[in-house]
């Protein structure tokens, strides 16, 4: 089980941009985490998978455990190993190497060569299109092969909790809908707990367990599914609905108040 | 007739040697983007470092020639470890730079312990040269083709089947994602810098089988980053192919123009025009990998 409790998270010591975030991603569950741009969705994964440091940022209060342990000053291959792995946002692809290979940098750290066999088979089994390419330059393959591919490579670490950062950036809808198919047959014949960023909240909502949503570097709401999706606010300002069967006046919007003040 | 097979045969193999360490630098550029100026001093150290063993120890040539490699491999992390690790994240230029200084910092070192300016090694190889047609070839030649091309076929398989190799070639790509999998990156610049270290050292052991050691060992540095720029920064296959071509043109070029223009220089600054024609004509070399960019 992965609890951020209180989080904050600065960069250069002085850019604050996550003021206190807590949240839980349980064993074998699907969590979403929602929020428009600039919420501070994919500095909290990597807060998580430790590539903040990379990036000149730090957790400078609140805690990170996992499966007990607190991991906010690891660094990140330790984090790997312990079993996070996190899935870039942008299809960050090894350009030059072919897909296979791609695939297989991200079973590294396993020593089991019979085991990263049978893997490369389910991957190639969740997206037989992968198979069809895998002596291509990864490089040279379109963008819904390339987010399958880091998908893939993900999946190939064997990871208990994969982090996937806005895997439907850029996708046509019929290949998001595959993806997170994909996604969620994954997490259940897996047992693998997803932590999922995604801005699309339809249909991240479609397969998470629980979602928080977050705002200007906090988190503002939480709960299942079921109830996000029914939430009046997450319909109106995430899903672009309004109330059913109630005619909406123009007049009376007034769009310059209509941003909604969570707290 | 017998003299320009003579000296396509020494070109040749001088320029595997060239090719040798070329790979040194690509192993390095390929993993981490460092482009290393210090490859032709790690050539003379590692020569004095087998001086020493060979000679002022006296081991015999079996026990001194791991050591060598040995050391090297213990040099290569040195390097990584104290003067390239404190600077990852900083920009790339500051690396660079750093070699730089390394360059001349090692320069210095090999003539504070080794105050000589050249000294011969004991020779390893058979000593009755070979008759080629009508050209005589000391043996030196051929064994550094042989020791070369198995080299670099042992490498080409590293990094295509090994996993190392495999991540190697990623960490080039994509760092950050590289990460992301879980990969200590540290781990894999310590291992291309130890990569370098051990070629350049098996290079300048076969080097300076064949011409002693001398101060000048440095410059092959320099043609082996001409090499480098002929055949592709990134491009094992281009380093082996450039570095004969190199070895041919600076052999057969000198050997001859010494008969019209007095000017025995002639030979080091050949290597040189090749570059600067590269450039102009092919920017990434004769193999190098074009950058790919989806748009």
């Amino acid at each position: 089980m992965l609890k951020l409790n209180n989080i904050e998270v600065a960069y250069l010591n002085v850019i604050r941009v996550l003021h206190g975030v807590s949240l839980k991603v349980d064993d074998g569950s699907i969590v979403a985490l929602l929020g428009a741009n600039g919420a501070g969705k994919s500095t909290t994964l990597k807060a998580i998978s430790g590539l903040l440091k990379t990036e000149d940022g730090e957790v400078t209060d609140g805690s990170i455990e996992w499966e007990g342990k607190r991991i906010d000053k690891k660094n990140a291959e330790e984090i790997g190993k312990s079993g996070i792995i996190q899935a870039l946002e942008g299809r960050h692809v090894f350009g030059h190497l072919n897909a296979e290979e791609n695939l297989l940098v991200g079973a590294f750290n396993r020593k089991d060569s019979n085991a990263i066999k049978q893997d490369l088979e389910m991957v190639y089994s969740y997206f037989p299109r992968l198979k069809d390419l895998r002596r291509n330059i990864a490089g040279y393959l379109s963008g819904g092969e390339q987010q399958m591919l880091v998908i893939g490579r993900a999946m190939m670490a064997k990871p208990k909790l994969m982090m996937l950062d806005e895997p439907s950036l850029g996708l046509a809808p019929l290949l998001v809908e595959e993806i997170y198919d994909i996604i969620k047959r994954f997490n259940t014949e897996s047992k693998t707990s997803v932590l999922l960023v995604e801005q699309n909240v339809r249909v991240a909502l479609s397969i998470a367990h629980y979602g928080y949503v977050m705002e200007n570097g906090r988190i503002v709401l939480d709960g299942t599914a079921e109830f996000l999706k029914n939430n009046e606010d997450v319909k109106e300002f995430y899903m672009g609905l309004s109330t059913v069967g109630t005619k909406k006046s123009y007049r009376e919007v007034k769009h310059y108040k209509r941003r909604k003040r969570w707290l | 007739m017998s003299m320009l097979v003579q000296f396509v045969i020494t070109g040749l193999a001088i320029g595997m040697i060239y090719s040798l360490i070329a790979l040194g630098f690509v192993v390095v550029w390929k993993s981490s983007g460092v482009a290393n100026l210090s490859l032709g001093q790690l050539v003379l150290l590692s020569s004095w470092f087998t001086y020493s063993m060979l000679v002022q120890a006296g081991l015999p040539f079996y026990l001194g020639i791991p050591l060598v490699v040995i050391f090297a491999i213990i040099l290569g992390w040195i390097i990584e470890r104290i003067i390239l690790r404190p600077l990852i994240a900083q920009p790339i230029l500051s690396l660079i730079t750093v070699t730089l200084g390394l360059a001349y910092f090692i320069e210095g070192i090999v003539v504070i312990i080794w105050p000589l300016s050249q000294a011969y090694l004991p020779r390893f190889f058979p000593t009755e040269p070979i008759h080629i047609g009508s050209a005589v070839v000391t043996q030196e030649y051929l064994w550094a083709a042989v020791i070369s091309l198995v080299l670099f076929i042992l490498l080409s398989l590293y990094f295509r089947y090994n996993r190392m190799g495999i991540a190697m070639r990623a960490t080039a790509d994509d760092q950050k994602a590289v990460q992301a999998c879980g990969i200590p990156v540290t781990k894999i610049f310590s291992r291309s810098w130890m990569f370098a270290c051990v070629l350049s050292a098996i290079g300048g052991i076969l080097m300076s089988s064949i011409g002693g050691i001398r101060p000048g060992l440095v410059e092959t540095g320099l043609l082996a980053f001409s090499v480098v720029i002929l055949g592709g920064l990134d491009s094992f296959v281009g380093a082996m192919i450039a570095g004969p071509i190199i070895g041919l043109v600076e052999t057969v070029g000198s050997g001859y123009l010494a008969n019209f223009i007095k000017w025995p220089e002639i030979r080091t600054v050949i290597p040189f025009i090749i570059i600067v024609i590269v450039m102009c004509i092919k920017p990434y070399g004769l193999f190098g990998e074009n950058r790919i960019e989806r748009i």
